[in-house]
């Protein structure tokens, strides 16, 4: 990499954490449901873990099974912390995914995708009840390598499913971050976006999440749904 | 498939492939540079680059190669070990000399007393302890097997990214380096800036992006 690809990389990773402390915002005031125009609803919630920092300060993790719902995820925010990662628990076309998303290098560790095909799950291997006309050691050896084949196919099929599913994620996440951007750097991010998570972490009731939704749908353009 | 399978003795630790079975934990990196039209024509530098177990009569500590995703003593790669229809799956094997220091230290006092005695001096001069230090190394390298790790690494050729199952800055570095060897393309992490380049930013939006100040929630005075 370029220094100056190396110098890029550094100097935004708050973005990252600017994303994260957006989801968890929208998470808090559309109950859980969220949209984007590629996907449409559903939904996103965070669960099991929530680490907030201000880069030298020292770091506070809470656990739980809502971790961003406790006093002290918002206090922290109010000290001037930001998520640096998340669990986070995902529902798209009732499908459940978890993981944990980190800010700073957008990159996902502990991923739990929804059942998918593999060896262990399914009837077992092959064997054949048939006489065979070739002698017994042969037959066994051919017994053997078609069983090899056959779980070298289902290991492969086990493989193209989990990985269709992840890019499903990786997908969400990124109309998701793509949306955030269009916000972000859109006059609404400071004029409605900012005063509006302020109040939030400041722990204010009954903001108005219409007022939000509409700033939102005009910064973020239309997309083409899937 | 098929593939060499030697198994010299090594402290081997490594997960099955988590692509295939468990969690995933993993980082994104975009491939920078054009595709060859024929992907089979990257079996011959995969080859070329795969693992070469360490020798104890080689001055080197570590090296990194490729290996068969699910089996790491598999080096001798063939088409259908590597190509999963549009995926590129490979093994990235770091075999290292881990000489436990507390059995190094026994032995280099040991070897420089007998040196010492035989030489009929007091103690040996710095250059000399080093040499000897090497020495002594060398042979416990014959004893003690070096350590192995894998991490598995997908490419989706059609989409260019490749998704690397380890979040160590380290191996990351090692995998970058040997991906650029291996197939003359630059593996760009993904970041809160790459992925911005990826999902693509209108004029304005690049412009704002050049702008931006960092958000704070912190209440006045915090």
């Amino acid at each position: 990499m370029t220094m100056q690809l190396v110098d890029r990389i550094e100097r935004r990773r708050f973005v990252g954490r600017e994303f994260l402390v957006w989801l968890w915002f929208e998470s808090e005031l559309f109950d859980a449901t969220l949209s984007t125009k590629e996907h449409g609803s559903f939904g996103l919630w965070f669960e099991r873990l929530l680490v907030l920092d201000a880069g030298k300060a020292e770091a506070t993790r809470i656990k739980g099974a809502t971790p961003a719902a406790s006093r002290e995820a918002k206090e922290s925010l109010l000290r001037g912390k930001l998520p640096l990662s998340a669990g986070l628990h995902l529902v798209l076309d009732e499908r459940e995914s978890s993981f944990t998303l980190k800010a700073e290098s957008m990159s996902v560790a502990g991923l739990k995708l929804p059942a998918v095909l593999g060896p262990e799950g399914d009837e077992g291997p092959a064997h054949s009840l048939a006489p065979r006309p070739a002698p017994r050691r042969r037959a066994k050896r051919e017994g053997r390598e078609e069983q090899e084949e056959r779980e070298s196919d289902l290991e492969r099929e086990a493989f193209y499913e989990r990985m269709h599913l992840t890019r499903d994620v990786e997908s969400l996440l990124e109309a998701l971050y793509r949306e955030f951007l269009s916000l972000r750097l859109s006059d609404a991010w400071e004029g409605a976006c900012v005063p509006m998570m302020r109040a939030w972490a400041a722990g204010q009731e009954g903001l108005d999440a219409e007022d939000y939704r509409d700033a939102r749908a005009r910064a973020v353009p239309a997309r083409r749904r899937r | 498939m098929s593939g060499q399978t030697s198994r010299p003795f090594v402290w081997y630790t490594h997960a099955p492939m988590p692509a295939l079975k468990g969690s995933l934990t993993y980082v994104r990196y975009f491939v920078d540079g054009e595709l060859p039209a024929d992907l089979s024509t990257f079996l011959k530098p995969i080859r070329l680059r795969a693992m070469k177990p360490l020798d104890p009569a080689e001055d080197v500590a570590e090296r990194s190669g490729w290996c068969r995703v699910d089996e790491p003593f598999a080096t001798d790669l063939a088409y259908g070990d590597v190509f999963f229809n549009e995926y590129v799956n490979l093994g990235f094997r770091t075999d290292r000399w881990a000489i436990p220091g507390p059995l190094l230290r026994a032995k280099l006092r040991e070897a420089e007393a007998a040196v010492v005695a035989k030489k009929g001096r007091e103690r040996l001069s710095r250059r000399e302890r080093t040499e000897l230090k090497d020495l002594v190394t060398k042979r416990l390298r014959r004893e003690v097997p070096p350590s192995m790790r894998v991490v598995d690494l997908s490419w989706a050729t059609g989409d260019g990214i490749v998704r690397f199952f380890s979040q160590s800055p380290r191996t990351g570095a090692l995998v970058q380096e040997l991906f650029l060897k291996t197939f003359g393309l630059r593996l760009v992490p993904e970041a809160p800036y790459t992925l911005a380049a990826r999902v693509g930013l209108t004029r304005a939006q690049d412009k704002a992006w050049e702008g931006l100040e960092p958000l704070t929630l912190a209440r006045e005075g915090a």
